[in-house]
């Protein structure tokens, strides 16, 4: 019983991370209609700049998260206006094709820039509580508490703010927007900031908990779809549930079944979930 | 059609160069280079067919590249098949393999169908690294067999020994196959139906077009030739490892096929040659190849959606001044 | 590419004319690294390349190689094979063809040096293996492959007799077990503690990108074993000797993961990693080699501005034994009469390992596989350091080397 609980914690602080990473992703899929795949590497970009934020200029990782999610959130909008709005109206495919270049080119640029070794953020939070034999790093509950006020933020700028009413009207229809008079253009860059900040913040908190490398970011993305598709595109609880329930499951699996194939059991589960139940756990239609 | 016959003139001279080439070049390690390139078109003809005709990006092409390549390697050295034997067998097997795959996933579209395709290869790529007893995982199969002797009209053909100039050839005749196969359904009733697949699926359907057959269809047969490819290239290389088939490998393959031109049959050669000179021409360091690479693609698809090859021979018409022949493909800037 | 015959022609008279002017028959004789410069195998693969450069710069300074009458300065090549199977045999396709080199060094990485040694038995050519640690690579037994690094499961099995001697019975693996050689060094390790009376109660594994290892952690804790043993990569290695403390795993902890202390400490503190046991090949301990070793950490610190790796110096070996060969030989011409010398070379003097001597004193046995020292080696208070030799039979594990010969 210990063992079961201790993997389900274990799984939440991966699985809150994980939440991160596709809400980024839902907001811009769900709204915008582009399956974003370069997020995971400008999540990893996030993390590298936190970290030099916090090496060269001794600041703690919150302050350091903080300065480098408006550059995450200025890199998105340039990114939106420059790769994506020129094929908007084009088929769907050429966005996620721009998606696939961009993700070559952020991987190589974090490579130039950042090097290949691994890199972690260190944080003063090393201590470890022991809770009846269930053991709690406090590492794990400060990201757990970070990712859940950054979704709870991030959902009360959509619900209860005038921009968020815009980009809640373009998601449900642009053409009506439009005429509603809602700036579709302006709604496009505030989105891939929010989407852009909450990625740096995963970034950040990967980089503090586990380590940035090559490679990380691309596995984070497609993680993210995999909660995306787990939980429903578009839909915000479903990022949410998603994210915890791939966290848990992957742990579960890697404790119970095989270590080895860990990573098996997210890409089975989006197999899965694509072709038994297309709209996901909480999707609409 | 007079397309067709132009086209076939520079096949017939392309062949006759790619001929003449290891002449020119003495070099072994310029034959090597190409002997890849010649593999590669055999996997860039294939990925074309199902993204370039029917227009479904698949990232798979690789995993389906390394299926291929074991069962091949597996059969040879476990069963003592002979290697021309596996040359038709793996394909096969690669395709079977395809059905089991591509059935249920291509009830989806779009991005989804990619990212679906994207799960796949990772997860073909995981076991293949995981299960040691059965592929060697990271630390791989050493001596790989080439393939036996053959006696072709009176003259032998061996495969062993420092020469590589008899594998260039079998690379090459593959590599001709695939293209004629390719330009056989790009010109048959099927090619055309997968084309309007292309254009707008549903109005295919709604002209009472089955379109999961051709989809599969495509599938399918892009796999068989991935299947080929890793074929080729676990008895040339001698050595197999699954590194050459992740995810990296699928996007430089989509790579290929959208900077030569999806949708034609001379853009997947001038891409698959592109992607296998382009390091050795461009001698960077990693990180600005790979840079390099995403710029390439992100401008292809936004400036140059059809690819070099049309843009070429547009360029060629309008240096003509002739009369520009419609093409089949009517622009609807799809990448 | 044709030359214009006249051109040619003048050339050659020239070069003629003017043969009795350079200095009395002095060579060049062209050496190719290959290694992983950029990439994830580069923290293996470039402090080799600095090291055969080290190592050429000495040869050259204290006159060349001296193979019969014929004088040879070194020049050294390196070309990155990025530890890709499919890079490596071009790389080295164009080592050999374009370049026209006969004797290659380097070689860190087993999936890419594995790929090269598949066709390297019809190349005329010399192939000396650094710190790939795949058995394969000399199990096969090509006459012109020769290894400085012993494979894993050499150390392994010495490993195994150690932690039994320590008196641990229930010893649970994590690794990377996806990888051969590691998966060897387990096995060998595994048939010792058997031997003692142990068991290995687990074996889990991560991969090398992964980061997280608490699962897995979690269930050996479950299994209540006496003492875990870590084999893999360093990075993610070091994240399960920090785990494991944080899911209150406090037993101790064996490994065999060869990292430096600088890699350790970017993740774990040093207090975290106190009492961490390595069990691996001695490779560059200053205290338990000789006065080579020490002179070539300060060389490599003046000249390189960073401390060498523990493995770099299988590759400075490299270009020793190639050395003395040559001069054994009598010929750097003749690839196949300088692999005869190399097979029968006694261990250099100029050697910074130590090797354990095989028949006749030759430092590479009937495989083409050397020997070094294996080690027990401690964290403690910040710092590696060498507790004591694993005893290792080199006489019978090169027997059993070549008797899984297929």
């Amino acid at each position: 019983m210990n063992e079961l609980l201790q993997q389900i914690f274990n799984g939440l602080a991966i699985g809150s991370v994980y939440t991160l990473v596709a809400l980024g992703l839902t907001v811009v899929f769900g709204i915008l209609g582009i399956a974003h795949f370069a997020h995971g590497s400008l999540a990893m970009f996030g993390g590298y700049l936190t970290f030099v934020f916090s090496t060269t200029m001794g600041l703690p990782l919150f302050a350091s998260m903080a300065l480098a999610m408006p550059v995450g959130a200025v890199l998105g909008m340039l990114i939106e206006r420059l790769a994506y709005r020129p094929v908007r109206d084009a088929p769907h495919i050429n966005a996620f094709i721009i998606a696939l270049g961009l993700t070559m080119m952020l991987e190589g640029g974090n490579l130039l820039l950042f090097g290949a070794d691994q890199v972690i953020i260190q944080t003063p939070y090393q201590k470890v509580f022991d809770l009846g034999g269930i053991f709690v790093a406090q590492l794990r509950m400060v990201v757990i508490v970070t990712s859940v006020t950054l979704v709870a933020i991030v959902t009360l700028l959509l619900l209860k703010t005038k921009t968020g009413k815009s980009v809640r009207a373009v998601a449900q229809n642009r053409h009506a927007a439009v005429l509603m008079g809602v700036n579709v253009n302006l709604v496009s860059s505030v989105v891939f900031a929010i989407s852009s900040a909450l990625g740096v913040a995963a970034g950040a908190l990967i980089g503090a908990l586990l380590a940035l490398a090559p490679g990380v970011g691309e596995s984070f993305a497609v993680k993210g779809f995999a909660v995306l598709i787990l939980g429903g595109l578009g839909s915000l609880p479903g990022a949410i549930l998603g994210g915890l329930v791939l966290g848990v499951s992957e742990s579960l699996a890697a404790g119970f079944l095989s270590s080895a194939y860990k990573d098996v059991i997210s890409f089975l589960i989006m197999i899965l979930v694509l072709l038994v139940m297309p709209q996901g756990l909480m999707g609409k239609k | 059609m007079r397309i067709f016959n132009k086209s076939l003139l520079f096949s017939v001279a392309a062949v006759a160069g790619a001929l003449a080439l290891p002449h020119a070049f003495k070099s072994p390690y310029y034959i090597h280079l190409m002997t890849l390139a010649l593999i590669w078109i055999v996997l860039a003809q294939g990925q074309n067919l199902t993204q370039g005709f029917v227009g479904y990006v698949s990232i798979a092409q690789a995993g389906f590249m390394g299926i291929g390549a074991y069962i091949s390697t597996l059969l040879t050295m476990n069963y003592g098949i002979s290697v021309w034997t596996t040359l038709v067998i793996a394909p096969l097997l690669t395709g079977v393999m395809a059905v089991v795959a591509g059935y249920p996933s291509l009830r989806v579209k779009g991005h989804y169908f990619s990212i679906v395709t994207l799960a796949y290869n990772m997860v073909i790529f995981i076991v293949l690294m995981t299960f040691r007893a059965l592929t060697g995982g990271e630390a791989g199969i050493p001596d790989v067999p080439r393939p036996s002797e053959l006696t072709l009209f009176g003259h032998v053909f061996s495969f062993e020994g420092r020469s590589n100039l008899n594998y260039y050839a079998l690379a090459l005749s593959v590599a001709v196959l695939a293209t004629v196969f390719c330009a056989l359904v790009l010109h048959s009733r099927a090619g055309r139906v997968m084309l309007a697949i292309r254009q707008n699926e549903d109005l295919a359907e709604a002209m009472g077009v089955i379109t999961s057959r051709y989809k599969l269809f495509a599938f399918v047969m892009s796999s068989i030739l991935a299947g080929l490819a890793g074929t080729l290239y676990a008895h040339y290389i001698g050595f197999l490892n699954p590194e050459p088939f992740g995810v990296d490998q699928s996007l430089n393959i989509i790579l290929a096929v959208i900077l030569g031109g999806s949708g034609t049959l001379t853009g997947p050669i001038v891409g698959a040659v592109s992607v296998t000179f382009l390091p050795e021409i461009l001698r960077f360091a990693d990180s600005f190849r790979l840079i390099t690479y995403g710029l390439i693609l992100v401008v292809a698809t936004i400036f140059l959606p059809k690819g070099l090859v049309p843009l070429v021979a547009s360029l060629w018409r309008w240096l003509r001044a002739s009369q520009p022949i419609a093409s089949h493909n009517k622009p609807t800037g799809k990448a | 590419m044709k030359l214009k015959t006249p051109l040619t022609l003048a050339a050659l008279a020239l070069s003629a004319a003017l043969m009795p002017l350079a200095h009395a028959a002095d060579e060049v004789l062209v050496i190719g690294v290959n290694d992983a410069l950029t990439g994830g195998g580069a923290v293996y693969g470039l402090p080799q390349a600095n090291a055969v450069q080290m190592a050429a710069d000495e040869i050259n300074a204290t006159g060349g190689i001296k193979a019969g009458s014929t004088n040879y300065k070194l020049k050294v090549i390196t070309s990155d094979d990025k530890a890709n199977p499919t890079e490596a045999t071009n790389s080295v396709r164009k080592l050999i063809d374009r370049d026209n080199v006969k004797y290659l060094v380097g070689f860190c990485c087993s999936g890419s040096t594995s790929a090269v040694a598949s066709f390297m038995a019809k190349e005329d050519a010399v192939m000396l293996v650094g710190n790939a640690a795949e058995r394969t690579i000399t199990a096969q037994g090509i006459p012109n492959v020769f290894r400085t690094r012993p494979p894993a499961d050499f150390t392994g099995s010495a490993a195994g007799t150690f932690v039994a001697q320590k008196g641990a019975r229930n010893v649970a693996v994590i690794g990377a077990l996806e990888v051969g050689f590691y998966t060897q060094y387990v096995d060998a390790f595994e048939k010792e503690l058997n031997k003692a009376g142990g068991k290995i109660v687990a074996r889990e594994a991560f991969g090398l990108r992964d980061r997280d290892m608490t699962p897995q952690l979690t269930k050996i804790r479950g299994l209540k074993p006496d003492a875990i043993l870590v084999v893999g990569y360093v990075e993610p290695a070091a994240f399960v000797y920090r785990q494991a403390l944080e899911l209150g795993l406090n037993v101790p902890r064996y490994g065999f993961t060869s990292g430096s202390e600088e890699q350790f400490l970017k993740v774990v503190t040093s207090a975290q990693m106190e009492g961490v046991w390595d069990l691996r090949p001695t490779e560059l301990t200053i205290e338990a080699l000789g006065p080579q070793a020490k002179a070539y950490d300060a060389n490599y610190r003046k000249k390189f501005n960073q401390s060498p790796t523990p493995s770099s110096p299988y590759a400075y070996d490299q270009v020793y034994v190639l050395k003395n060969a040559i001069e054994r030989a009598g010929s750097a011409k003749d690839a196949k009469k300088v692999a005869d010398a190399v097979r029968t070379l006694p261990i250099p003097k100029e050697a910074v390992m130590k090797y354990m001597p095989n028949d006749g004193g030759a430092i590479f046995d009937q495989n083409g596989q050397a020997y070094t020292s294996n080690g027990a080696f401690q964290w403690q208070k910040g710092k590696w350091v060498f507790v004591s030799e694993l005893p290792s039979d080199n006489k019978a594990y090169s027997q059993f080397l070549r008797s899984i010969r297929k």
